[in-house]
C-alpha cells in the first residue's frame, strides 16, 4: 500500500512538474524564435533586411551582452517567397518541428493572414508582423508591428486639413486590402472635417502603367493626391506626372510607400513629394537609438547599408527583448504577453516612448516629410493618432 | 499484378492508414501536401507523359479547383465535401475541355506557350473576380464537412486527402490499361501512326485535357482544405514548373513515376526551405543532374538497377 501511495505521489509530482519545464522554445540557456518570410520573390530584399540584418542584428547585440535573463536568443527563418501556402507550411514547421517560442516579424498581408488562424488556435504569439492592415487588431496573441493604416490615414488627413488648410483630395490606390484599408479610412477621416474625396482611381496589383489614372486625376485637379501604392507603380506615377508637366498638386505617399527604394526608382521626379514617414531617416538621423543601430550595423554587417527595413526588424527584436526581460526567469507565452502589455513609456531612442497596453498596438505615430534633393526632409515633429 | 507488386501496394496502403498515429504532427500535414501533389502529378502526366502535350499552366487548373471548392464550401455549407470536390473537379474539367479544343491546332512549343499564358490569365481572373474570390486579399477556407462532421483536425484532413488520392491513383492505373490509355500512348509515339491505325486523335487529345484538368481540379479542392487559405500569389508560374519537375523527375508516362516524383520534389522543397535564397539554385542544379543522369526519371532508373 505504501509503495502504491508513493508511486501515486511520484506520478502526481511528475505531472505537476511537466508543465513548468515545458514552455516550448524556452530552455534555461536559450530562447528560439523565428518566422517565415520572403527571401525570394517580389519582397526578397525587404524580408532579408528585416530578419537577417534587422532582428538578428539586435539579437547579436543582446547575446553579446549575455542574453535575456541568461538566455541567448536563436532565430530560425524559412523562405515563403510571398506565397501563402508556403507560409503555412513554414509556420507549421517552425511551431511543430523547430518548437519556436514565438513568431517574430513575418511580412506581407497574404502570408501573415494565411497563418493567423493556425497561430491563434495553437496559442503561439505573432509578434510585430511587417504589415499594417487593421484586420489583425484585437487578437489575443497578436501584436502589430507597424502603425496601422487607419491611424496613418488619420494623421495624414488631420495634418493636411488642419495645418496645411487643404480642401480637395484625390487618391490613387492599389486595388487590394492595403489600398482599400487606406481608402475607407481616408473617406471616414475626411467626413470628420466635412470634406469628400473628389477623385478616386485604382491600380491592380502588379500593373505598372498608370498613365490613364494620372490623366484622370489631373482632370479632377485636387489640391493633393494620395499615393497608396508599392514602390514600382508609385515611382511610375511620379514619372508620369513629370512627363505631362502636372505640378500644381501635392503628391502625398502613404507610410509603407515612403521609403528610399521608391525615391531611387523615381529619380528626380520625386522632388517635392510629401508623405508620412514611419521611421527616422536610417542614414542621417542623430537620435541616440539610431546611432546605436548604425554602429551595430557597422560592427556586425559592415557591408550592409542601413535602411528602414532592417531598422524595423531591429526595432521588433528590441521590443521582444524588452518584453522577455520584463517577463523574467519564468518566461512563458502568457507571461510574455502580459509583460508586453505592461510596457509603458519604453525609451527606444528610435521612436517616441512606446506604450503598448491591451490593444496590442506597438506604434501609433509618424512624421511629415518632403523630398528635397533626393532625401526625405523632416517637416514636423512626431504626429500622434490617439 | 505479381505477388511482390501486390505486397508493395498492400504495405503502402497500410502505411497510409497508420501514418497519423506514428508520425509527428508536422509530417501528417506534409503527407497531405504530398498526396495533393501526387494527384496533380498524375493529372499532368496523363496530359504530358501520355499524350505528349506539355503544360506549364497546371497551377491555373489547381487554382480553379481550389477556388470553386472553397467558394462552394462557403456559399453552400450543407454540401458534403465529396460532392464539392467532384464539382470542383468537373468545373475545372469544363475549363480544361474549353481550353483543350482550340489548343488542338497547336503543337510542341506553341502549346506550351498557350498553357503558360493560361496560367497567367487565371491569376488575373482571380484578381478581377474579387466579389467571388476576394481578389488579392485572399480567401479563408472553412473546414470541410462530411454530414454533421467537420474535418478540422490535421488527421481528418489527411484521411480525406489519402482516401481521395487512393481512389484517383487506382482509377489512373486502370485507365492507362484500357483502350483510352493505349490510345493516349499511341498518340505520344506518333500522331500520324495513331491516326492511321484508326485512333481519333483530336477526340483523345481533348479527352486528355479534360481528364488532366479534372484530376488537377480535385487536387485543388484538397489543396484548399489542407492549406486553409487561398490567394492568387499561391498559383504562380513557378508552381506550374514544380509540377512539370515532378513528372520529369519521377518519370513521364508512368503512374508510379508520378507518385515518386511528387513525393521527392515535395520533400526536397520542404527540406530546402531553410536555405532561403539559395533554394532555387540548389533545386535547379538537382533538376539538371536528374535530367543528365536519369533520363526517363526515377522509375526507369530504379527498374534498371533492379534488372542488374
Amino acid at each position: 500500500m505504501r509503495f502504491i501511495l508513493s508511486l501515486f505521489v511520484l506520478v502526481l509530482g511528475l505531472a505537476a512538474a511537466v508543465p513548468v519545464a515545458a514552455q516550448q522554445g524556452v530552455s534555461d540557456t536559450e530562447i528560439v524564435i523565428g518566422c517565415s518570410n520572403s527571401f525570394s520573390g517580389p519582397l526578397a530584399y525587404t524580408g532579408e533586411q528585416a530578419t537577417r540584418f534587422g532582428v538578428d542584428l539586435y539579437l547579436k547585440v543582446v547575446n553579446d551582452a549575455g542574453g535575456i535573463n541568461g538566455r541567448k536568443v536563436r532565430t530560425v527563418y524559412y523562405d515563403d517567397g510571398y506565397k501563402p501556402q508556403e507560409a503555412v507550411a513554414n509556420t507549421r514547421k517552425l511551431v511543430e518541428q523547430d518548437k519556436i517560442f514565438a513568431v517574430i516579424a513575418p511580412q506581407g498581408t497574404p502570408p501573415v493572414m494565411a497563418t493567423l488562424e493556425y497561430l491563434e488556435e495553437n496559442r503561439v504569439p505573432l509578434l510585430f508582423p511587417f504589415q499594417g492592415s487593421p484586420v489583425i487588431r484585437g487578437k489575443k496573441y497578436v501584436f502589430s508591428g507597424m502603425t496601422l493604416y487607419d491611424r496613418q490615414s488619420r494623421m495624414m488627413i488631420d495634418y493636411l486639413v488642419g495645418q496645411r488648410k487643404l480642401k480637395s483630395f484625390g487618391v490613387l490606390y492599389q486595388d487590394d486590402d492595403y489600398g482599400k484599408s487606406f481608402l475607407t479610412a481616408f473617406e471616414k477621416d475626411l467626413a470628420r472635417h466635412n470634406l469628400k474625396m473628389t477623385a478616386t482611381e485604382s491600380v491592380k496589383r502588379g500593373v505598372t502603367d498608370v498613365s490613364a489614372q494620372i490623366a484622370k486625376l489631373r482632370a479632377a485637379s485636387p489640391q493633393a493626391v494620395f499615393l497608396v501604392l508599392t514602390p514600382g507603380p508609385g515611382a511610375q506615377a511620379l514619372k508620369e506626372r513629370q512627363k505631362i508637366g502636372w505640378t500644381d498638386t501635392v503628391m502625398v505617399s502613404s507610410g509603407p510607400l515612403t521609403d528610399e527604394k521608391y525615391l531611387a526608382l523615381a529619380g528626380d521626379a520625386s522632388e517635392g513629394v510629401e508623405g508620412l514617414s514611419l521611421w527616422p531617416d536610417p542614414v542621417t538621423s542623430e537620435l541616440p537609438g539610431m546611432k546605436a543601430y548604425r554602429e551595430a550595423m557597422q560592427k556586425h554587417f559592415g557591408k550592409n547599408e542601413p535602411n528602414r527595413y532592417s531598422l524595423s526588424g531591429y526595432f521588433a527584436a528590441m521590443l521582444f527583448a524588452e518584453g522577455a526581460r520584463r517577463a523574467g526567469k519564468n518566461l512563458t507565452r502568457d507571461t510574455l504577453i502580459a509583460a508586453l502589455e505592461g510596457i509603458n513609456g519604453f525609451q527606444s531612442g528610435i521612436l517616441p516612448p512606446v506604450t503598448i497596453g491591451a490593444d496590442h498596438e506597438t506604434q501609433r505615430q509618424g512624421f511629415w516629410v518632403r523630398v528635397e534633393k533626393g532625401r526625405f526632409k523632416q517637416l514636423t515633429d512626431w504626429l500622434k493618432s490617439d | 499484378m505479381t505477388a511482390r507488386g501486390r505486397f508493395a501496394v498492400g504495405a503502402l496502403l497500410a502505411a497510409l492508414l497508420v501514418w497519423p498515429w506514428v508520425a509527428p504532427r508536422y509530417f501528417v500535414f506534409l503527407a497531405s501536401v504530398i498526396l495533393v501533389n501526387v494527384i496533380v502529378a498524375i493529372g499532368l502526366n496523363l496530359l504530358s507523359g501520355y499524350t505528349n502535350q506539355l503544360s506549364f499552366g497546371h497551377a491555373g487548373f489547381l487554382a480553379i479547383g481550389a477556388y470553386t471548392t472553397a467558394v462552394l464550401t462557403l456559399r453552400a455549407p450543407g454540401l458534403p465535401v465529396l460532392v464539392t470536390l467532384v464539382l470542383g473537379g468537373l468545373a475545372t474539367a469544363a475549363v480544361g475541355l474549353a481550353f483543350g479544343v482550340p489548343c488542338l491546332r497547336l503543337g510542341g512549343l506553341y502549346l506550351t506557350m498557350a498553357t503558360l499564358a493560361f496560367g497567367f490569365v487565371i491569376t488575373e481572373a482571380i484578381l478581377n473576380l474579387d466579389g467571388l474570390t476576394r481578389g488579392a486579399d485572399g480567401l479563408r477556407v472553412p473546414a470541410a464537412r462530411l454530414g454533421a462532421l467537420a474535418l478540422s483536425s490535421d488527421a481528418a484532413r489527411y484521411y480525406l486527402t489519402a482516401a481521395v488520392a487512393t481512389v484517383m491513383v487506382a482509377a489512373a492505373v486502370n485507365l492507362v490499361r484500357t483502350r483510352t490509355g493505349r490510345a493516349f500512348l499511341a498518340i505520344r509515339e506518333s500522331e500520324i501512326a495513331a491516326q492511321a491505325s484508326g485512333v481519333p486523335v483530336a477526340a483523345y487529345k481533348t479527352l486528355a485535357f479534360g481528364l488532366s484538368a479534372f484530376y488537377t481540379g480535385v487536387a485543388g479542392g484538397l489543396f484548399a482544405f489542407v492549406v486553409g487559405f487561398l490567394s492568387p500569389d499561391a498559383f504562380d508560374v513557378f508552381l506550374s514548373v514544380d509540377f512539370v519537375v515532378m513528372i520529369i523527375v519521377g518519370g513521364l508516362g508512368s503512374v508510379p513515376g508520378s507518385i515518386i516524383g511528387a513525393t521527392v520534389v515535395t520533400v526536397l522543397h520542404d527540406g530546402l526551405a531553410a536555405f532561403q535564397n539559395y533554394r532555387p539554385l540548389i533545386f535547379g542544379a538537382l533538376l539538371i543532374a536528374c535530367m543528365l543522369f536519369m533520363p526517363g526519371g526515377m522509375t526507369r532508373a530504379l527498374s534498371r538497377v533492379r534488372r542488374r
